[in-house]
């Protein structure tokens, strides 16, 4: 490998078509921009006694401000794809291991070594071109990317340039219901496949770097969508979605903390109104979807500011990093012109060719998607906090389709899920997984309180049992005799007895403290080891409580 | 270093046109849409060899990343001056009813199943490394992706 090449100078990585980029419509999807909590750039220097008041009408001339531009944002998504192996040598890939280890000739970049393509990298990229409603290039092939840094040691990035796999598709949204909810749809330009580079460590002394060629060769799709974005909400939730889609589709882990799934936001800002679009800046080191929306909004602000204030030359092309602790854009590097990666097609490799039975096998085998799921669920009644909380994660959504599988009440089973089982997870920091409990006695344990055998306070606790030991509703109401007492006479009993235990409650009560009716409840609830069906324990005691009354 | 990595830079694989910015053309300038339409390629199709310009030397040796003096200047420039005319000659064939491609043909889509097989030969690699330190490969200072 070229080492006495790396000189620390590399080209800027640009945006492939900068030119067609942001070609395409102007933003049919605008939302307010004052509708998100933005947060503005001059804040954090103004101190002193008036801070509040100052900050008070600051926020309110931003606000106003914000309401006279909007914002115009693309993202580049990076996804690794969870192969085996790397893309063009047979390395394995895992997270964490030991450095240097997964190396070869050919991810080396040694003389004499050829890359020969994992099949599961084109199987990939078919899946998330057809999932992105793409148009696929039946016949594609690979590029080189030229340009010379530590974390590559061939001196070229194999890519996809001027044909990429599939182009030209688009991606449906829900927003949060917390952030006013709608629905979107996003451009996709393009999804082209490539090969990750090495990692690059800084250490804190010493005047070297330090290079884990490990990731070198992993296959990536790079996804960029068309600039539709207008809000760091809108773009967070298109970065969450492509996420959902390729878990999903099982292709990459997403993971955004380990690198497997990487956000570049392009941003510029224009008068509303105005068709030309402003300078396009770019902001990296987005490492959760919170930041991705935060740092726009940010972005957003910072450059409203500068055109308001006349210094609109000030908003230069430029890349900017996110600095997660101060929670503001700083400059990385300004851009001098357009670098020059001089790609060509790469001799090494082969076109890529598909047939169309090939597409069409892998068509008929695509999972449903988010959206799909999304809209069935709505369908089938439930709200939309309860259809994007259950679509989020597909395990939640599919231990949630195999209970209402098994016939259980659909509204029950979310609310179920959504509540102690969450609940459940969150504290023990588990996944829907990890629980013992099973989908078929969710289902039992639904029907069983509907159909009136145990009691809903019953059924909360015979859950807590079945998440953290398993075992089934019918068991456990057996082993612990719980089944709900409809028995009348029996529940008469137990009144009468708890009537007869506490005398002076009882003539406070029918002196007119009527408020004492839910003590008697809760006695006669505790009686019956909170098994008496509450209905007709309520109906009998109110009976009796006013019998000589 | 100097003209032996150059040469080797030449040589390499597939890589010797890739210096030249005007023949890189013959490959860039082309967008999906554009690659859909264009049945015939106007950079093949016509002008001769005297549309390519000369390549200038400096600038090649700056995007590769190598210094050369200018005797090697005046040694290299009339043969990549060759090659560049090579092309200008390629340029001069008619291709008005020839459907492009993109690229050469090959037998099978030469593609192999994702198992993993750990490189034997490791400790080799790790050897021949200019500088290393368990377990990480040193390289000069790098504070910025420029
Ligand atoms: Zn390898």
């Amino acid at each position: 490998m070229a080492l006495t090449f790396f000189r620390g100078i590399k080209t800027c990585p640009l945006i492939h078509f900068p030119s067609a980029y942001f070609a395409r419509k102007n933003g049919y999807f605008y939302c307010s921009m004052g509708s998100t909590n933005t947060q503005f750039a001059t804040q954090e220097k103004q101190q002193s006694a008036d801070l509040k008041t100052s900050q008070k009408t600051h926020k309110k001339s931003a606000d106003k401000l914000l309401k006279d531009y909007e914002a115009v944002i693309g993202i580049e998504t990076h996804v690794q794809l969870h192969t085996l192996t790397k893309a063009f040598c047979s390395c394995p890939y895992s997270y964490g291991a030991q450095p240097n280890t997964s190396i070869c000739p050919v991810c080396m970049g040694l003389p004499g070594a050829l890359p020969v393509l994992n099949s599961k990298v084109i199987e990939y990229a078919v899946k998330v071109g057809l999932a992105l409603n793409c148009k696929l290039s039946l016949n594609s092939k690979f590029d080189r990317k030229q340009y010379f840094y530590p974390d590559l040691p061939k001196g070229y990035q194999i890519s996809q340039f001027d044909v990429p796999i599939a182009s030209g598709g688009c991606i449906d949204v829900d927003l949060p219901v917390e952030f006013g909810g709608g629905h979107r749809k996003f451009g996709i330009t393009r999804v082209h496949m490539e090969e990750d580079a090495g990692k690059l460590l800084h250490t804190g002394n010493g005047n070297y770097s330090q290079v884990d060629l490990n990731r070198a060769g992993v296959p990536l799709l790079e996804i960029v969508s068309e600039p539709d974005m207008r809000t760091g909400i809108e773009a967070a939730e298109y970065a969450a979605e492509l996420q959902r889609l390729v878990r999903y589709l099982g292709v990459s882990n997403g993971n955004m903390q380990e690198g497997s799934l990487r956000c570049d936001v392009n941003i510029s800002i224009r008068p509303t109104g105005q068709q030309e679009f402003g300078t396009k800046v770019e902001i990296k080191n987005l490492n959760s979807f919170s930041s991705v929306s935060r740092a726009i909004d940010f972005e957003i602000s910072r450059q409203v500011l500068l055109h308001s204030q006349g210094q609109a030359d000030q908003i230069v092309q430029e890349t900017r990093l996110w600095e997660e602790g101060a929670q503001k854009t700083i400059t990385m590097r300004k851009k001098e012109g357009l670098s020059d990666y001089r790609y060509f097609p790469e001799p090494d490799l082969p076109g890529v060719a598909l047939t169309e039975e090939y597409v069409d096998s892998i068509r008929d085998s695509l999972p449903e998607l988010p959206e799909t799921k999304r809209r069935r669920y709505e369908k089938m009644g439930l709200s939309m906090q309860d259809v994007l909380f259950l679509t989020n994660d597909l395990n939640v959504a599919e231990f949630f389709d195999a209970t209402i599988g098994k016939g259980a009440d659909i509204k029950l089973a979310a609310n179920w899920i959504m509540g102690d089982i969450a609940a459940y997870m969150k504290n023990e920091k588990l996944s829907i997984n990890e629980i013992k409990l099973t989908p078929q006695e969710l289902g039992d344990l639904i029907a069983s309180i509907k159909g009136g055998t145990i009691s809903g306070k019953i059924g909360k606790e015979i859950l807590f049992e079945l998440v953290a030991k398993g075992g089934t509703v019918q068991g456990l109401i057996k082993d612990k005799d719980l089944v709900q007492i409809v028995d009348l006479s029996e529940i008469e009993k137990m009144v009468d007895k708890v009537l007869a235990d506490n005398p002076e409650q009882l003539e406070k009560y029918r002196g007119g403290k009527t408020r004492l009716q839910g003590y008697f409840a809760g006695q006669v609830m505790k009686e019956s080891k909170g098994k008496a069906n509450p209905k007709l324990l309520n109906q009998i005691l109110l009976e009796k409580l006013n019998a000589k009354g | 270093m100097g003209s032996r990595a150059f040469m080797v830079f030449l040589t390499h694989r597939g890589s010797s046109i890739n210096p030249i910015s005007n023949v890189s053309h013959l490959f860039l300038k082309k967008t999906p849409v554009q690659y859909k339409n264009q049945r015939t390629q106007k950079y093949f199709s016509t002008k001769a060899k005297s549309s390519l310009e000369p390549p200038n030397l400096p600038r090649l040796a700056e995007t590769a990343r190598i210094s050369l003096t200018p005797d090697e200047v005046e040694e290299f420039a009339p043969k990549i001056r060759q090659v560049v005319d090579w092309f200008g000659q390629l340029q001069a064939i008619d291709l008005e009813n020839v459907e492009p491609a993109i690229r050469a043909d090959t037998e099978g889509d030469n593609m192999r199943d994702d198992l993993p097989q750990n490189f034997q030969n490791r400790e080799a690699i790790i050897t021949a490394l200019p500088s290393y330190e368990e377990p990480y490969i040193k390289v000069p200072k790098v504070l910025n992706k420029e």
